[in-house]
C-alpha cells in the first residue's frame, strides 16, 4: 500500500515538474508584479493593465498595494532581501535615492526606454540620482501647491478668486462675518504645515528667493521668508475653529461637506474631495502675490515615477511595462481616471478642475523642501513643518522658525556654509 | 463568598464603590459602542454625527467590506496564523516551564533568565536580519514566517506565567506517581497538566490578542493580497490622501469580535487563572 | 519550592523539554537582535551599509544636537509617562481591584468590563480616541460644553501643553484592565483571616489599604510595576496612531520608540532612513530597559520577601 502511494506521489511530483518546466521554457505567461502605495486606485490600475495585456499577450501585469504611510519601508527591505517587484511606483528626490543609490533600480535612457523624450527635464530630473546622472523612474504626475475653493459657496457669498493679499484677507473677513469657516485647514497633522506654505505663500517667496537659496545668495532667514511667514500667521484666524486640533482627515471632511470655503493644499487633494463628495462644485487658484497684477505662482512637484527592479528575471516584460507607462496614451488615461497632472507632453485633460491646474502651473515654482532638501538630515520639510506648527501655535515667531530652518540645513547645505 | 460589609457606615463607601465602578465600566463600554455605531454608517455621517445611534439596517460598509476587501480570506489567514501560533507558544511554553520548574539543574535560571530577556527585546528593531532570515529559508510570503515571529515572541512571558504557577504544585503527585513506576512523559501529560488548565488559557488569552491585533510584521512579511491577515487587510482602507472611515470601522468592529468573544466565554476560566497564583 | 526531581536522573527528558523552545528563541530572536545591535557599528545609507565606523554612531547620538536634542527631550517624555501611568494606571487599577475585591452588586460585569478594552488593538483605541477627543466634535468637549465649563473644550491632541497627558488617559483607558486583574489575583491570596480581625478591631477601610492590603498585594506590585516600566520605554503604537510618527504637536509627543522608528526607517514624507544611528539608539534603549528592570525586579523582590 505504502509503496504504491509513493511511487504515485514521485510521479505526481514529476509531472508537477515537467509541467512547471514546460511552462517555464515555452513561456506561455509571464507574470509581472506592480508595487504601489496608491491603494485607492485599485480598480483604476486594473483597468490600465487589461489595457496593457491586450496590448501585449502573453503578458500579466498582478497589482500589490501597500499602506502608504510604510511602503518605503516595506519596498526598501523587499528590494534588500532581493526579493522586489518586478515594476514599482517610487517617489521622486531624496526617497528615489534611498532606493536608486544601492542599486536596486535599473537605469532607463534612450536606448532601452525611448519613451524618456515624452518628459521634460525637470520631470526627468525628479527621478534621477544625483550622483550619476542617470535616470531611474519613468514619472507618473506632477502635483501643485494651490488653494481650492469651493465655487458654489463663493458664489452664494459674493467672493470671486482673490488677486492680491489684501483681497484674499478681505475675503476671509467676508465669509468669516457670514458664519462660513474661510480655511478648512488645521495643523494636528505635520506634513499639512509644509503644504500650506507654500499654497498660500509662493507668490509672496518668489522664483527669485529660489534661485538666491540654491545659489547661496539667501538662506532662510531672508526678509522674503520671514515676511512670508508674518503674513501666514496673519491667516490663522481664519482657519478652522480650533485648528491645532483639527488633522488632515477631518479638514478635508470639512471642506468636502461643505462647511469650509477654502482649502490650502494640493492638487491631489481635488480627487479626494470629488469621491467624498461628488456634488462638490470646485475650483482653484493660486497662492496671491502682494501686490494686484503680479504675476500668481504655484508650486509644483513630481509626486513619483515607474521604475523597473534591476535585479528582474523579466527584464523584457518589465521594461516594456514601464515604456508603455511612459506613452501619451497612458498619460491621457491616467490623466482622465485619477484626475492627476500627468507630466508627458501633448498630454490633454479631460476635468475642467485639472486643466486648470494645469494652466497654473505655467507660472510655478518649486517645491522647495521636497525637491532641494531632503536629502540628507535634518530634512528641510521636517525643520518647516515642526516650526510652522509652532508658529501657528503661537509659540515662536517667524524670524525663529527661519534661523532654526537655516541652522539645521546648514550643518549639510554648501551654500549655506559661509 | 461572604460579604463583609456589616456597619452602616460602610454603606456611605459602598455607594461610592458602586458609583466609581459603573462609571468605570461606562468609561470602558461606551467607546467600544461608538464604534459598533460607525460602523453602520457612511464615511460622512461619522464626521457629521459621530455619536447619533445609525440606522441599523444599513450594512452597506459590511458588504461592502465582504465583497470589495477579499476580506473573508483575510479573516481566514488571521484565524489560521493566531491559533497555529498560540498553540505552539502554549506546547512549547509549557515544555520549557515545565523543565525549569520542576527539575533542579544548574541551567534552569540561565535558561529562565533568557526567556525574560526576550520579555524586553522589542523585536522590530531585527526587522531586517528577520527579513533576511526568512528569506533565506524561503518563506518571505508565507503564513509561516508570521507563526515562526510570533512563537519566538510569545515565549518568554508564557514561560514566564506558567513557570510561576508550575513552581506552586506540590511535589507529592509526582513522587507518588514516580514510585509507581510512571514515566515522566506520562507524569506531565496525565498528573501535572490537567491541573494547568486557567493558567494555559491566561498564557493563550495573553498571545492570542497581539497576535491577532498585530499588523506590523504582516505588513513587511506577507506581499501578496490571498494571504493578508485581517489587520493588514484593513490598513488598505487607509488611502494616501483619503480614507475610508465607514468601511474602516466596520472592518475593526468584526476583527474585534471573534476575540471579544472569546474573552467572554473564557472569562471565567480566565479569572480564575489569574487568581490562583499566576501573578506570583 | 517544593522538592523537585532531579534533573540527571531525567536527562534526556529534560533536554526534549527545553531544547525546542531555546532553538526558536534563539534562531528568531537571539540571533536577530544580535545581528541588528551589529549594524549599529557601521555607518548605512538608507539599506545599504557602508563602512565600519566603531562606536561613532553612539557618540554622535549624545554630541549632535540634531540627534541629541531629540533624545533628550523623548526619554524626558518617556520618564512623565511612566510616572504618570504609574499612578493612574497602575494605581488606578489597585483601587478598581479593591472596589472589586469586596465584591459589591454586580461585580461580575464589572470584572468583565474593566478587561475588555485591553483585547482591543491599539488601531481600534487610537482611531476611537481620536474622535472622542475631536476639538469640535468630540463627546470630550461635548460634555464639557454641555457642563457649563467650555473654556476647557481645548483642543486635546493639537495643543502642546495637553497632548501629552491626552494620550496618557487613553492609554490609561486601555490597559487599565490588566493591572486591575493582577492586583485582584494578588489580594484574593491574603488570607480572610487577616483582613476580617483588622475590621473586628475598628480599622478604617483606608488603613485596612495601606497597612495589609498593600503590602500583602507586593508580588502584584513588582510585576505590574515591571511590565509597566518595560511598556512606558517601548511606548510606540499609540502615539504614532493618534499624534504621528514627528510626536506633533512639534515634538510634545515624542518618545524614544518614534525616535528610532524615524531614525530606522525615516518618516514617510520627510526624513531620511539611517540604520546605523537608529541601530544605535535600540542598542543603547534595550541595555538601559535590561538594567533598570533588572535592578528594579531584584528590589522588589526583596521587599515582597521582608514584607
Amino acid at each position: 500500500m505504502i509503496a504504491i502511494t509513493r511511487r504515485l506521489s514521485i510521479v505526481a511530483a514529476a509531472a508537477v515538474a515537467l509541467v512547471g518546466g514546460l511552462s517555464g521554457i515555452a513561456s506561455a505567461q509571464t507574470e509581472l508584479t506592480f508595487w504601489t502605495w496608491r491603494q485607492e486606485d485599485r480598480a483604476v490600475y486594473q483597468m490600465f493593465f487589461q489595457a496593457f495585456e491586450k496590448a501585449n499577450p502573453g503578458i500579466k501585469v498582478r497589482f500589490e498595494g501597500f499602506e502608504p504611510a510604510n511602503y518605503q519601508t516595506i519596498l526598501s527591505t523587499a528590494l534588500a532581501g532581493g526579493r522586489g517587484p518586478d515594476v514599482m511606483q517610487v517617489r521622486a528626490y531624496g526617497n528615489l535615492e534611498s532606493i536608486a543609490k544601492p542599486g536596486y533600480l535599473m537605469a532607463l535612457d534612450k536606448a532601452n526606454a525611448p519613451e524618456t523624450a515624452n518628459f521634460p527635464d525637470s520631470a526627468l530630473a525628479a527621478e534621477s540620482l544625483r550622483a550619476d546622472g542617470k535616470v531611474y523612474a519613468l514619472p507618473f504626475a506632477s502635483q501643485t501647491m494651490l488653494v481650492v475653493y469651493n465655487t458654489e459657496l463663493f458664489a452664494k457669498h459674493g467672493v470671486t478668486p482673490p488677486g492680491s493679499w489684501d483681497e484674499l484677507v478681505a475675503l476671509c473677513k467676508a465669509l468669516k462675518a457670514k458664519g462660513v469657516t474661510p480655511f478648512a485647514n488645521g495643523t494636528a497633522t505635520a506634513w499639512q504645515n509644509e503644504t500650506i506654505v507654500q499654497a498660500l505663500l509662493s507668490s509672496l517667496l518668489g522664483k527669485g528667493f529660489e534661485a538666491d537659496l540654491l545659489s547661496g545668495k539667501a538662506d532662510f532667514t531672508d526678509p522674503r521668508f520671514v515676511g512670508a511667514l508674518t503674513k501666514l500667521n496673519e491667516l490663522k484666524d481664519y482657519f478652522a475653529p480650533n485648528f491645532s486640533g483639527i488633522d488632515h482627515a477631518s479638514s478635508q471632511q470639512l471642506f468636502a461637506a461643505g462647511s469650509a470655503a477654502m482649502f490650502a493644499g494640493g492638487s491631489f487633494e481635488v480627487a479626494a474631495f470629488q469621491k467624498q463628495n461628488p456634488r462638490l462644485k470646485l475650483g482653484v487658484f493660486a497662492s496671491p502675490p502682494a501686490k494686484a497684477g503680479e504675476p500668481p505662482l504655484v508650486a509644483v512637484f513630481y509626486d513619483g515615477g515607474y521604475a523597473v527592479n534591476a535585479r528582474t528575471e523579466k527584464k523584457e516584460a518589465a521594461l516594456k511595462l514601464v515604456r508603455w507607462l511612459g506613452t501619451p496614451e497612458f498619460g491621457t488615461m491616467l490623466s482622465g481616471t485619477l484626475q492627476n497632472v500627468s507630466p508627458i507632453k501633448g498630454v490633454r485633460a479631460e476635468a475642467p478642475a485639472v486643466q486648470q491646474v494645469m494652466k497654473l502651473n505655467e507660472s510655478a515654482m518649486s517645491y522647495l523642501m521636497l525637491v532641494h532638501f531632503r536629502y540628507q538630515e535634518p530634512s528641510g520639510s521636517v525643520l518647516l513643518q515642526a516650526g510652522v506648527q509652532k508658529m501657528l501655535a503661537g509659540q515662536t515667531t517667524p524670524a525663529e522658525v527661519g534661523a532654526e530652518i537655516t541652522k539645521g540645513i546648514a550643518t549639510y547645505y554648501a551654500p549655506f556654509k559661509k | 463568598m461572604t460579604r463583609w460589609l456589616a456597619r452602616p457606615a460602610d454603606l456611605a463607601s459602598a455607594g461610592m464603590v458602586q458609583l466609581v465602578l459603573i462609571l468605570n465600566s461606562a468609561l470602558m463600554l461606551y467607546p467600544i459602542v461608538i464604534m459598533v455605531f460607525a460602523a453602520f454608517k457612511p464615511t460622512a455621517e461619522i464626521f457629521a454625527r459621530p455619536f447619533a445611534p445609525p440606522d441599523f439596517s444599513n450594512t452597506d460598509n459590511f458588504v461592502r467590506i465582504v465583497e470589495e476587501a477579499n476580506f473573508l480570506r483575510y479573516l481566514g489567514n488571521s484565524i489560521l496564523v493566531t491559533g497555529v501560533s498560540v498553540a505552539l507558544i502554549l506546547v512549547l511554553g509549557t515544555m520549557a516551564a515545565y523543565a525549569i520548574a520542576r527539575y533542579r539543574f544548574a541551567l534552569a535560571t540561565p535558561i529562565f533568565l533568557v526567556f525574560l530577556a526576550g520579555l524586553m527585546l522589542p523585536l522590530k528593531l531585527a526587522i531586517i536580519p528577520l527579513f533576511v532570515q526568512m528569506n533565506g529559508l524561503g518563506l518571505i510570503d508565507s503564513r509561516l514566517s508570521l507563526i515562526l515571529i510570533y512563537v519566538a515572541m510569545g515565549l518568554p512571558s508564557t514561560v514566564f506565567i506558567m513557570t510561576g504557577f508550575l513552581r506552586t504544585l506540590p511535589g507529592e503527585l509526582e513522587d507518588a506517581a514516580r514510585i509507581d513506576g510512571a514515566s515522566e512523559p506520562r507524569i506531565m501529560w496525565s498528573i501535572m497538566l490537567p491541573l494547568c488548565k486557567p493558567p494555559l488559557v491566561i498564557a493563550g488569552i495573553h498571545n492570542a490578542v497581539p497576535v491577532w491585533n498585530d499588523f506590523f510584521f504582516p505588513l513587511i512579511f506577507i506581499q501578496s493580497d490571498a494571504r493578508k491577515t485581517l489587520p493588514q487587510g484593513l490598513t488598505a482602507f487607509i488611502g494616501e490622501y483619503a480614507t475610508d472611515w465607514g468601511m474602516l470601522f466596520a472592518g475593526l468592529t468584526i476583527a474585534a469580535l471573534p476575540i471579544t468573544l472569546v474573552y467572554i466565554v473564557l472569562s471565567r476560566q480566565f479569572i480564575a487563572g489569574m487568581t490562583q497564583g499566576v501573578a506570583k | 519550592m517544593p522538592d523537585v526531581g532531579s534533573a540527571t536522573r531525567h536527562r534526556v527528558w529534560v533536554t526534549f523539554l527545553v531544547t525546542p523552545p531555546l532553538a526558536v528563541m534563539a534562531v528568531f530572536v537571539v540571533y536577530p537582535i544580535l545581528s541588528a545591535f551589529s549594524y549599529a557599528f557601521f555607518s548605512w545609507h538608507g539599506l545599504s551599509r557602508e563602512a565600519f565606523v566603531g562606536l561613532e554612531n553612539f557618540v554622535d547620538l549624545f554630541t549632535k544636537p540634531h540627534y541629541a536634542q531629540p533624545i533628550m527631550r523623548a526619554f524626558g517624555h518617556n520618564l512623565i509617562v511612566l510616572a504618570a501611568l504609574l499612578v493612574v494606571q497602575n494605581g488606578g487599577g489597585f483601587l478598581l481591584a479593591w472596589f472589586l475585591y469586596r465584591e459589591p452588586f454586580g461585580f461580575r460585569f464589572h470584572r468583565v468590563a474593566v478587561f475588555l478594552p485591553v483585547i482591543l488593538s491599539s488601531v481600534i483605541v487610537a482611531f476611537l480616541w481620536k474622535l472622542l477627543l475631536h476639538p469640535n466634535f468630540g463627546a470630550v468637549n461635548g460634555a464639557l460644553n454641555a457642563a457649563g465649563l467650555g473654556n476647557l473644550a481645548l483642543p486635546w491632541l493639537g495643543d502642546s501643553r495637553t497632548a501629552l497627558a491626552a494620550l496618557i488617559f487613553a492609554n490609561a483607558w486601555h490597559w487599565i484592565g490588566f493591572p486591575t486583574l493582577v492586583f485582584l489575583a494578588g489580594m484574593q491570596r491574603i488570607p480572610r483571616e487577616v483582613l476580617e480581625s483588622a475590621e473586628l478591631d475598628g480599622a478604617s477601610q483606608i488603613q485596612v489599604l495601606r497597612r495589609i492590603v498593600w503590602p500583602l498585594a507586593a508580588p502584584s506590585a513588582t510585576v505590574t510595576f515591571t511590565l509597566l516600566f518595560i511598556g512606558a520605554f517601548n511606548w510606540f503604537e499609540l502615539p504614532y496612531l493618534m499624534t504621528g510618527l514627528e510626536g506633533s504637536p512639534f515634538g510634545s509627543t515624542d518618545v524614544l520608540g518614534l525616535v528610532f522608528y524615524r531614525l530606522a526607517f525615516g518618516n514617510q514624507s520627510a526624513s531620511v532612513q539611517d540604520f546605523g544611528h537608529g541601530s544605535a539608539l535600540a542598542t543603547l534603549l534595550f541595555l538601559f530597559m535590561a538594567a533598570v528592570a533588572t535592578a528594579a525586579t531584584i528590589r522588589l523582590r526583596r521587599r515582597e520577601i521582608a514584607l
